[in-house]
């Protein structure tokens, strides 16, 4: 009864360590407003300290959490890898995700750069393809390198015949 | 066999050819004046008769002008839309410019379109018009992956239809600068002629149209309509209602059932389900009526429907990519099912509007659907119809887990519920009766909780619980994943079950995902990506090896080197 027996490798490529440094820019972006909203009012409002200051420790504590856990976990999950007839992606921290499409069904390929990233030279390739499943994003790679898979992939996709879908 | 197409002689009929550019039907102003102007002039006319029986006599001028004003406005709005809209449909491209302040230029190439959707609504319809929607496939933003034109005469539609989706076999490029209407019309006769009928409406299907969950909820929407402007009106409709046709007042009324609760409540649960059940019949009949499918020689797929909207949608065949078999619950404990495509270029924005504008039946006998599925996909015996594999016990643990919580919830509610109920004292329900008799003619709702004991929300928490366990084993039972020679085939859903057979030489590509959970129970959800309809289709919580040795089946090649074997294998050699 076991056909528990195949799994997914991994894909061969790691994004660039530097990814770590913007997921974990990225969080504190998020956690450090929030916390701060609730922070800087209780300095000020004497009777409500303690219950603003509690719900900033609801906040900050599991923010703080995810900012320390979530960027390392996901450069153990986030890889990539292009074949010649492939494009092979995982993502994901607690809810996981891999991705393939072949070349054949590539649409359009693109990078994409958001302000935070490129303080951190980084860039990502998005891969499009026909299905509403939305595209295969590969986060956090150094911006040369993205050029140069973007490029790659461009020829490679123009190169196969069809109309994608 | 042609006597559906009054229009349907070949064309002897061109105004202008077709590559040139041409306007809408100057009709569809009156259309739109007429489907904007007639409610305006009638809600104007009900304005002016209350404004008069209230007493407003200088106001009462007021709204038939302001509704001629209105109407007058749409109506030239609607010529300076006219104007500004021109379509052309070359050898190589359907164009449409568009726009008064913004103009638009849209441009499909004609091998891209996917699907030819010919409506005409009443208000159209009487004029002898249709809209004409040109679906791409291409999903670019939110439904602009569509071109529409409103309105232009039906003869031009069924042109339209007709070539936009005509494929010549082959060697089609040859002659290109011959005039497209000819050979238009040359492939409209041949394709009129071998036009093979795939399902024809029988009144009998209209008996599942009230079938469903939703039967008794639309019979409540419709009385709660009116309980509700009853309510609006602080109970004088009724009031008045029943002075003038000597009905019994709400406080009679009241007294009577609380007298007779065994006899009123059943008459007035059988009347919602009977008022859900004469809704739900309408609708059917107003959107199945002459419901006709066929394929015509080159593959494209047609549907025709519609009492007083009449719609005909064209897929081009090698873009119908499956089929689905959806079996919501009472449906299929009626024994019905209706079909729907699997198909590129129908997607209508979001999943619910894609779903409703796929299906190629009404609700029918669930061997009839198999039937006309294994037709639609020809195939010999419907792919649907293949032997599903079973997901793993944890999937069913999931799911008695999921339960369990509904069940805990449910607990803890009926606890607080039977704690409030032992503090309302007399003051609150008289205060609860009082603001129920203003909304309800008939006010026992209320009274009804007061009155019962308190045990009844502990029955209620087990029944809540039962349903519950009930629901899990269901919906585990509804998972299924399997192959047919040429389609993959997934189930699933308890509420709603939808098994989907797929072409497996329409898969795009894979999903895998895993919550936490389903990494620990060894599942995961695994997903077919395609253009075609919905773009995922999902073996939900399936166990791991096992989804992934189905994808690898379905679509050699694509998933296998990225996968490797673990584990104890070896005493299992696989035939892949």
């Amino acid at each position: 009864m076991s056909t528990d027996t195949l799994r997914l490798r991994p894909p061969r490529n790691r994004v660039n360590g530097k990814a770590v440094l913007w997921w974990t820019a990225n969080a504190l972006l998020v956690v450090l407003p929030l916390t701060a909203a609730l922070v800087v009012p209780a300095l000020f409002w004497e009777e409500g300290r303690p219950w603003l200051l509690l719900a900033a420790a609801a906040i900050g504590l599991p923010g703080l959490a995810v900012t320390v856990v979530m960027p390392q976990w996901r450069y153990r999950v986030h890889r990539w890898e292009i074949t010649d007839d492939a494009v092979y992606t995982s993502s994901g921290w607690l809810w996981q995700e891999w991705r393939v499409a072949p070349m054949s069904r590539i649409q359009t390929v693109d990078t994409k750069r958001g302000p935070v990233q490129r303080l951190f030279g980084l860039a990502s390739v998005t891969v499009t393809t026909a299905s509403a499943a939305g595209p295969i994003e590969i986060a956090g790679l150094d911006s040369a390198l993205a050029d140069a898979t973007v490029e790659r992939l461009t020829e490679t996709t123009q190169a196969t015949a069809g109309d994608a879908t | 066999m042609t006597a559906h197409t009054d229009d349907g002689t070949p064309a002897v009929q061109s105004p202008a050819p077709l590559g040139d550019w041409q306007g809408l039907s100057t009709l569809s102003v009156w259309a739109n004046t007429a489907a904007g102007g007639v409610p305006t002039m009638v809600t104007a006319v009900i304005g002016t008769v209350a404004l008069i029986a209230a007493g407003q006599g200088a106001w009462a001028l007021a709204p038939v002008p302001a509704g001629l004003a209105l109407t007058a406005l749409m109506t030239w709005i609607e010529l300076v839309r006219l104007r500004a809209t021109r379509y052309r449909v070359t050898s190589e491209r359907m164009e449409m410019r568009s726009g008064i302040l913004a103009t638009a230029h849209r441009s499909i190439p004609r091998d891209r379109v996917r699907s030819v959707d010919v409506a005409a609504p009443i208000h159209a319809r009487l004029f002898g018009l249709c809209a004409v929607t040109v679906g791409t496939g291409e999903a670019v933003g939110s439904g602009s992956d569509q071109l529409q034109l409103q309105f232009v005469t039906a003869e031009q539609g069924e042109r339209l239809r007709r070539e936009l989706l005509y494929r010549r076999p082959a060697a089609s490029g040859g002659a290109a600068g011959a005039t497209p209407e000819d050979r238009a019309g040359g492939a409209a006769e041949a394709g009129e002629e071998v036009e093979v009928e795939l399902a024809r409406l029988d009144p009998r299907w209209f008996a599942y149209a009230p079938a469903t969950t939703a039967t008794a909820g639309i019979g409540i929407g419709a009385i709660a309509t009116l309980l509700g402007a009853n309510a609006q009106s602080e109970g004088r409709m009724w009031l008045w209602l029943s002075e003038r046709a000597g009905l019994p007042d709400s406080a009679e009324i009241a007294s009577y059932v609380m007298a007779r609760l065994l006899l009123v409540v059943p008459t007035f649960l059988a009347g919602l389900l009977l008022s859900g059940v004469v809704v739900l019949l309408a609708v059917a009949v107003e959107t199945w009526w002459n419901y006709r499918l066929t394929r015509s020689a080159d593959g494209t797929v047609r549907l025709r429907r519609g009492l007083l909207t009449s719609v005909s949608l064209s897929v081009e065949g090698r873009r119908l990519n499956g089929v689905v078999l959806h079996e919501p619950f009472v449906l299929r404990t009626a024994g019905g099912a209706d079909v729907r495509a699997v198909a590129t270029g129908l997607s209508a924005g979001d999943d619910r509007r894609t779903s409703a504008k796929s299906r190629l039946s009404p609700a029918m006998p669930r061997a009839r659907a198999l039937e006309l599925s294994a037709d639609l996909t020809r195939t010999r015996n419907s792919p649907l119809e293949v032997s599903l594999a079973a997901h793993p016990r944890a999937a069913l643990r999931r799911r008695f887990t999921r339960a369990g919580i509904v069940t805990v919830l449910g607990a803890v509610a009926a606890a607080g519920a039977a704690w409030l109920h032992t503090l309302a004292n007399e003051a609150f329900w008289e205060a609860v009766y009082r603001i129920e008799e203003r909304l309800s003619p008939v006010p026992v709702a209320a009274r009804s909780v007061a009155a019962a004991p308190l045990w009844v929300w502990a029955v209620a928490a087990v029944l809540l619980g039962a349903a519950a366990l009930w629901y899990a084993v269901g919906s585990y039972r509804g998972l299924g994943h399997g192959l047919h020679p040429r389609y993959l085939v997934v189930r699933k859903g308890m509420a709603s079950r939808d098994t989907v057979a797929l072409e497996r030489s329409a898969v795009i590509g894979w999903r895998i995902t895993r919550s936490p959970l389903q990494r620990r129970a060894g599942l995961a959800h695994v997903s077919a990506t395609t253009a075609a309809g919905e773009g995922v289709y999902t073996a939900a919580d399936v166990g791991l090896g096992q989804g992934l040795a189905w994808a690898h089946e379905a679509v050699p090649g694509l998933l296998s080197p990225f996968l490797v074997r673990v584990g104890p294998s070896e005493e299992e050699p696989r035939p892949t």
